[in-house]
């Protein structure tokens, strides 16, 4: 654990206190089952606009490691001075906003996190979050003029267990479309009435 | 000058098979069958230019069918001007291919789609409803939880997909759901009428 963050902290000195505070606020929320992931690539973009160049990788890690820092402490029950000791040697390599705000996110929400133990019955599947489709012909390619094909792509969002949020995306045919449209209508009047 | 091309063999069956062996070639992606597996089979006697002569010809008209995916109509105005130009074809040969276009038209077609799909595709999907009586929370007791398990590839290749979705999520999907609905009956009826007939 310190030896992670200590080579983590060196990115964490790049984010500013506000966001650092929010990446936090997010971690505790996702812990807390109140929204299924962190939305890495988003905050990592807005962190980019404001002129900080850090990449999405490093904030993944960052991301991971206060995860894996707040979940033990919430499973152990530890106050925040309990939290900061647990740190070691990596406090004295944090910059001191980023002490302040988990000090400060423990003191108001640590309480509330119950110990990830759904996430662990559920360990090796992501969670839901959206789905968004489009209608597509293709007309014409290289091998064949009038193609005049139509498909459907479907994006998925989803969280996996470690909450980064990702999207995978895939084609269908359209008679493939209603299936996989009649599969979830299927699914959702299940959901209703078990 | 030169002398005009020699009909070809008597009866069709040659010449249906040898338009089902340049399919195979062109359109199936089969490398297995050759010019000389063709000819060897199909037109033994033949002289090795004429037998290339009839080959090229016939992938030629082929090629231009497809591409087009013609229907009936085209088909009959397209072999017909084929059989009035010089050295086209003859009616008996635009019979045969009509047929054959006819027969296999639906497959030539969807090989040619699937030689323009090149992104990950759902190659299978299966779910179930688990139904959640031990957690922590009180309040998340008998829960039902839909699990999805999806495999997306393309090529040889394919990943499984899994994800699980609880039911407040659903009420939202189905919502978006029966809003996919009208909105996607509207766009298919869009493409139906772009449809050729």
């Amino acid at each position: 654990m310190g030896r992670d963050a200590g080579g983590a902290a060196n990115k964490i000195n790049l984010i500013p206190q506000d966001f650092f505070a929010e990446l936090c606020e997010q971690i505790i929320h996702h812990l807390n089952h109140k929204i299924p992931g962190v939305n890495t690539a988003e905050l990592c973009q807005r962190i980019q606009t404001s002129g900080i160049e850090i990449n999405i990788g490093d904030l993944a890690k960052i991301a991971n490691i206060l995860s894996f820092l707040f979940s033990t402490a919430a499973r152990n029950n530890l106050s925040t001075e309990e939290l900061v000791t647990t740190l070691g040697s990596a406090v004295s390599t944090l910059p001191k906003h980023a002490l302040q705000v988990i000090r400060h996110v423990w003191n108001e929400q640590g309480k509330s996190i119950t110990a990830a133990e759904d996430a662990r019955n559920v360990a090796t599947v992501g969670q839901f979050v959206d789905m968004k489709w489009k209608l597509g012909v293709a007309m014409s390619s290289d091998t064949c003029r009038s193609l005049k094909y139509p498909y459907v792509t479907v994006t998925l969002t989803v969280a996996d267990p470690s909450g980064q949020i990702t999207d995978k995306s895939f084609e269908m045919t359209i008679p493939q479309f209603k299936n996989f449209f009649r599969q979830f209508k299927e699914m959702a009047s299940v959901l209703e009435t078990v | 000058m030169a002398a005009p091309e020699p009909p070809p063999p008597e009866g069709s069956r040659p010449l249906s098979a040898l338009l089902g062996g340049i399919a195979q070639a062109a359109f199936h992606g089969n490398a297995a069958v050759t010019d000389e597996l063709l000819r060897g089979q199909l037109y033994p006697e033949a002289p090795p230019e004429e037998f290339r002569a009839l080959r090229a010809k016939m992938g030629g008209l082929l090629q231009s069918i497809a591409s087009a995916d013609m229907d009936l109509n085209q088909l009959e105005a397209f072999l017909t001007a084929q059989t009035k130009k010089q050295g086209g074809i003859t009616s008996d040969q635009a019979a045969v291919i009509a047929k054959f276009w006819k027969n296999h038209r639906t497959s030539i077609h969807e090989s040619l789609i699937n030689q323009s799909r090149w992104d990950n595709v759902l190659k299978n999907m299966n779910w179930r409803v688990d139904l959640k009586s031990q957690l922590r929370h009180i309040d998340q007791i008998n829960t039902p939880v839909a699990i999805v398990e999806m495999e997306v590839g393309k090529n040889g290749q394919s990943a499984a997909l899994l994800c699980h979705l609880r039911k407040h999520q659903m009420k939202g999907s189905k919502k978006h759901l029966k809003n996919c609905g009208p909105t996607w009956n509207r766009s298919f009826s869009v493409w139906s009428s772009m449809r050729p007939r």
